[in-house]
């Protein structure tokens, strides 16, 4: 049985695997680089150790030695869709909580994923070759090395074909070092609607209902939500049985998400296969009372599904905001600094998954995400009016951050009425600044009050001065 | 009672605040109207004040020339002006015209050499900082004394890039 696992990850996501190893009574080392010493992922854990690198392998192995971990939790991103990672491990004698290498490889690639995926039934957007039949327009060309978007032409009619392949092979061999592309169908306002399944060792895999992840910037999620309002009992019905036919369809052991675009016209067709935990699984834990971890950790013990397919059950609604160090209102530039006021909301139905506390240090290396602000409500009217209010009583100041535009977005009618696709931020692209200029009398009395303050502001080289001390100075000088 | 006057820009635009304060009680001027308040309570991260009959808890954090203000459910940041200029940061108190990277990051351009004369916001160095790019600028005209970086440099936050006397 595992007894201590090394959780090769930083932030939110390692302090909430921390929780659940707590609870399960196997102790917990942290790992950081040099920057993230001081940071609250470490203090969370019974033990921590230096690495160079959370991507580094070797570091990793060696931390795991040096601790006497037996098991490795790779959390979301870094490690843990490496399949090298996951065998390296596996040779270290140490218990990767995940699925098996060869699986982490075989999704891992776009088309190896597919053509597994066509074989086992399930629908693939289509692809072709050479030449697609004008009924298909308008496609994509994509690129086969990579995606981000790099080496994508859409092209909405034949003639245009060529024109597009050229463009977007010349853009794909100097991203990725490979000039190969591919076409694929284009599907106009599609949404994300990914499925959780679950695989144990003796090849049971369950679904755990979906999540619509549609609210996204630049292919980057930002609300996420369960159930999704576009899908209907029947559908969720036919879905879920892709999803485990995927995830049958490889021998899937653990956690996993199968990732579909949903049509306007009720066809959907796999995207693509995470073989890890995702960002967003909290909504799933929140309407049917599963804590994902801790099914993981049992099924890397070995031991079966707690859950059967008939018995899983999703009640009330869940949605997921992800707060970034970001300003919308210039463009999405990310902002760093210290975490000056940290007051987070408090309430029946909120859970929060936070990498940082009064204090932190917010960097420039790692991912920008802040905070994780998940509500629980009976429905999705109730949910939206308990994120309104979560994020309104939510104080974080120090590092400017995106939670007035996340307020208003989830405020739009819109998505209110759940009327959403991947293109809901670009087509709503004023959700970026403030609906007014106005600040209020009260606004602008406790921003002067403060600066009369004598305790002054901080300067960049980090001595203080008041703002009196500056101003009888004279260094505000016109030049 | 001491008053002060505060120039203030939200988003382009510009409000000049006068504030006159006494043991908590005092009265708050803008646009021609003059406002009773009382504050209640006041540390250096916020506190309470009531203003046309109504209480409001707030909270605040500065950075040298911007104020972030969360009160009654919503966070305004406010940058601080001095007669409809934009305050500089701090750091130019020391020496007037030292450009600094605002944010860790990558040197892409290099537009000027010592001893070029440059305009009012012309652009001195071009940088980058997780995938976007920010030009920085002369804040006022004058003539670069130095250029303490070169293109592929990486710099840290604050790092001074160049410097420009007026």
């Amino acid at each position: 049985m595992i007894s201590k696992v090394l959780v090769a990850n930083r932030g939110e996501i390692a302090i909430r695997i921390f929780h659940t190893l707590r609870e399960m009574g196997i102790r917990s080392v942290a790992v950081y680089t040099e920057v993230d010493s001081r940071s609250l992922h470490v203090r969370s854990a019974d033990e921590s150790a230096r690495v160079e690198n959370y991507l580094n392998t070797n570091e990793i192995l060696r931390a795991a030695a040096e601790t006497g971990a037996d098991a490795i939790h790779p959390g979301y991103g870094f490690l843990s869709e490496n399949g090298a990672f996951a065998e390296a491990c596996e040779q270290a004698k140490l218990t990767f909580i995940g699925p098996r290498p060869q699986t982490i490889r075989r999704m891992g690639d776009k088309l190896e994923s597919k053509r597994v995926m066509k074989e086992a039934g399930v629908p693939v957007v289509p692809t072709w070759d050479g030449e697609p039949p004008a009924s298909a327009y308008p496609v994509l060309v994509k690129a086969v090395g990579g995606g981000g978007g790099k080496g994508m032409r859409l092209v909405e009619q034949p003639g245009d074909l060529n024109e597009a392949k050229a463009a977007a092979s010349r853009e794909a061999a100097k991203a990725f070092n490979d000039d190969r592309v591919f076409v694929e169908k284009y599907i106009r306002n599609p949404r994300h609607i990914e499925f959780q399944v679950f695989g144990d060792t003796l090849g049971s895999v369950v679904h755990i209902f979906e999540r619509e992840c549609s609210i996204q910037r630049r292919h980057q999620k930002v609300v996420e939500e369960t159930p999704s309002p576009a899908v209907s009992p029947e559908l969720r019905a036919k879905m879920g049985a892709a999803a485990v036919a995927a995830a049958q369809a490889v021998g899937y052991i653990g956690a996993g998400t199968v990732e579909f675009i949903l049509s306007p016209d009720g066809q959907f067709y796999f995207l693509e296969m995470n073989t890890r935990l995702q960002v967003e699984h909290p909504v799933t834990e929140m309407t049917t009372g599963l804590d994902l971890v801790r099914e993981q950790i049992n099924v890397a013990n070995g031991k079966p599904l707690s859950i059967k397919q008939t018995d899983l059950r999703q009640s009330g609604h869940a949605l997921e905001c992800r707060i970034y160090a970001e300003v919308p209102e210039e463009n999405f530039r990310p902002d760093t600094g210290p975490i000056a006021v940290y007051r987070p909301p408090t309430g029946p139905g909120i859970r929060l998954d936070s990498g940082i506390e009064q204090n932190s240090e917010v960097g420039f290396h790692y991912d920008p995400m802040l905070v994780k602000l998940i509500i629980w409500a009976p429905t999705r009217e109730a949910s939206i009016e308990r994120m309104q209010r979560a994020l309104s009583e939510f104080v974080l100041l120090g590092v400017r951050n995106n939670m007035e535009f996340l307020h208003r977005v989830v405020s739009h009618a819109d998505f209110k009425a759940g009327k959403i696709d991947t293109h809901f931020l670009e087509r709503h692209a004023e959700l970026r600044k403030p609906i007014t200029n106005d600040v209020p009398l009260e606004a602008l009395l406790a921003a002067s009050l403060s600066s009369s303050d004598s305790r002054g502001a901080r300067t960049t080289n980090g001595t203080t001065m008041t703002f009196d001390d500056v101003w009888q100075s004279g260094a505000w000088r016109n030049s | 009672m001491t008053g002060r006057e505060l120039h203030w820009r939200i988003q382009e635009r510009d409000i000049v605040v006068r504030v006159e304060e006494a043991n908590g009680n005092g009265v708050l001027r803008v646009n021609d109207r003059a406002v009773p308040f009382v504050v209640r309570d006041k540390t250096s991260s916020g506190g309470w004040l009531e203003i046309d009959g109504r209480n409001h808890q707030f909270f605040v954090s500065r950075t040298a020339n911007h104020v972030a203000v969360w009160i009654d459910g919503h966070t305004y940041v406010l940058e601080r002006i001095e007669k409809g200029r934009l305050l500089e940061a701090a750091s130019t108190e020391h020496s007037s015209g030292e450009i600094r990277a605002l944010m860790p990051g990558k040197v892409l351009r290099v537009d000027v050499k010592a001893g070029d004369t440059v305009a009012e916001h012309q652009t001195v160095v071009i940088m980058e900082s997780m995938k976007m790019e920010t030009s920085l600028t002369a804040p006022r005209a004058g003539k670069v004394t130095s250029v303490h970086c070169k293109p592929g440099q990486t710099v840290d936050m604050g790092e001074i890039l160049a410097v420009i006397q007026s």
